[in-house]
């Protein structure tokens, strides 16, 4: 209270004026944009169920948008269950990646040996196409939603091994003198500096990890699940069901959607001075 | 000119909980024919040495020395956190071996964690070494106050200005009294008026709780601002060249400059420097 009362005294009336006009612009805007963008993609649809009724487009070419939109309704159990299988995937892969990529950042950036020898195998895997491994793991392991998961997590473990690592390289010297003058020991050292400060770093190529895997989890159930969207979709596909390969293609969108913004959350919790 | 803090002055002080719970008395610094060598073979680069050091308890002690001529390596010596490659360094009589803790350290930069608050940057001192949490919270709350943080607590260093910053990262190397406080040029990267507040600051708290001080800098203003003692060091490898014991009153003035006395040290040390080479006028 007493704050938010010598701030207004601090700042000008008029600049006081102007930040909340701002303020205001800004709620108007995003309201605005969402007003917009729910409006344009009604008319689309709108357009789209037009041009397949008045052209008499079969379903089974191209379906009609209330045709795939009854689907994520009236196949809403079978719809839910295989993005909740998706999902689960894509966390497993993106978890393990998260929890093996961190530690080995650190210790290939703290063992100089490591880094010199490591770091070609690194950027020879990082550039190999992740896919091209999914028969390899089908025949070690069988088709089922581990080789997915596994797909996701080579398609999102190196870009956050490679951010882990240049977080881990750029912690100052000095604040490691410091936290060495405290007495901390390896796993406060690294628990309550390293892994933090590095954490902007982590957190970006976390952030392009899970675009990766977003995109990894679907074509790895394509090649290589039973369960799952991709899966889902595949199956369709076998069956000729255009409807529900469109209803799977808005339920990935979804996940994706919501994966996404699970992210901004984390982003906060983790990182909560670069907000406030 | 304010006169010397009186004996009975600093008891008083020294009662007061900053001054914190009896044990922590300045510790005293001995080195000999210190050396760093870093590398090794056709590699090998001096850096420091020799030199010798003897600092009282409670002494305020500057080096002050061209750049690269192995301040910031004297400093990581004494506390341990480099080892030495030739002679001795004791700490309280003891013999260094591994890093001491007894020791609070400011460096240029802040080096505060960006993701904690100001208070929890002090209080990772509590955390990592594991002391009583009311206690320390006590200390970091006398701190703040004393050093004009109060209202800061809660802000993230990003939210900070240079100074306060600064104020912080001192903050957290007295935290948990130890007995020697290292800094390595920690007003260098401030304005000239932040600097002037910050040193008076720290002087005052200086002569409320006595510890052993080693303080490097570029700056002779600094170095003969705060000090009992000056050693002016050489370029590297660095050897101390001279050493100068400034007997002004304390606490002292922010317009060091006008003082005739402050003048006469001051010039020693230019004209040292010119001897060495440091400056070519």
């Amino acid at each position: 209270m007493s704050d938010s009362t010598s701030s207004t005294i601090q700042t000008m009336p008029g600049a006081a004026n102007r930040s909340s006009g701002k303020l205001s612009a800004l709620r108007n805007s995003a309201v605005g944009s969402i007003l917009i963008a729910v409006f344009s993609v009604a008319v689309l649809l709108g357009l789209w169920e037009a041009f397949a009724i008045y052209y008499k487009v079969p379903a089974w070419l191209v379906p009609k948008p209330s045709d795939f939109l009854a689907r994520l309704v009236t196949d809403a159990d079978k719809i839910f269950y295989h993005a909740l299988a998706t999902s689960r995937t894509l966390l497993n892969g993106f978890a393990l990646a998260i929890l093996i990529a961190v530690p080995l950042a650190l210790l290939i950036t703290s063992v100089g040996a490591l880094r010199r020898g490591l770091y070609p195998v690194i950027v020879f895997l990082n550039i190999m196409p992740k896919t091209v491994i999914g028969p390899i793991l089908i025949i070690w392991f069988g088709i089922g939603p581990m080789v997915a998961a596994l797909i996701v997590f080579l398609m999102c473990f190196f870009p956050i091994l490679v951010d882990a690592m240049s977080g881990f390289g750029a912690i100052d010297k000095r604040l490691l003198y410091i936290s060495r003058s405290m007495g901390a020991n390896r796993w406060q050292t690294f628990w309550k500096i390293e892994l933090p400060d590095a954490m902007p770093h982590i957190f970006s190529g976390m952030k392009i990890g899970i675009v990766k895997a977003i995109e990894g989890v679907i074509i790895a159930e394509f090649i290589a699940s039973n369960s799952g969207l991709g899966f889902m979709i595949m199956q369709a596909s076998g069956f000729m069901d255009m409807t529900l390969m469109f209803a799977g293609l808005i339920a990935a969108a979804l996940v994706a959607l919501v994966f996404n913004g699970g992210m901004s959350i984390v982003e906060r919790i983790l990182m909560p001075w670069k907000t406030t | 000119m304010p006169m010397n803090a009186s004996p009975d002055v600093d008891a008083a002080l020294s009662g007061s909980s900053i001054a914190g719970q009896a044990a922590s008395i300045g510790a005293s610094i001995q080195a000999k024919g210190l050396t760093k060598v870093y590398g090794s073979g056709q590699d090998a680069f001096h850096a420091l040495g020799p030199i010798d050091l003897d600092i009282k308890p409670g002494e305020f002690v500057s080096l002050i020395g061209p750049s690269g001529c192995g301040k910031s390596t004297t400093l990581l010596l004494v506390s341990g956190l480099q080892p030495h490659s030739g002679g001795t360094v004791e700490v309280d009589g003891q013999k260094l071996t591994k890093p001491i803790s007894e020791v609070g350290i400011v460096f240029q930069d802040h080096l505060l964690l960006d993701f904690r608050t100001a208070m929890k940057n002090v209080m990772l001192q509590q955390e990592i070494r594991g002391l009583d949490k009311q206690t320390m919270r006590e200390r970091a709350d006398m701190l703040f106050d004393r050093l004009g943080l109060k209202g800061a607590e809660n802000r993230y260093p990003a939210q900070l200005s240079g100074g306060m910053r600064q104020r912080v990262s001192i903050a957290r190397a007295l935290v948990h009294n130890p007995s020697m406080l290292l800094m390595d040029e920690p007003f260098g990267a401030l304005d000239a008026i932040t600097r002037t507040q910050i040193r008076h600051d720290l002087e005052m708290l200086w002569l409320e709780t006595r510890k052993t001080v080693l303080f490097i800098t570029h700056s002779i203003e600094e170095a003969v601002g705060l000090s009992d003692r000056v050693l002016v060091m050489s370029k590297s490898p660095g050897t101390i060249v001279e050493e100068i014991r400034i007997d002004l009153p304390r606490p002292r003035p922010a317009h060091l400059g006008e003082y005739p006395e402050f003048a006469k040290y001051a010039q020693r040390i230019y004209e040292i420097f010119a001897k060495l080479g440091v400056y070519k006028f």
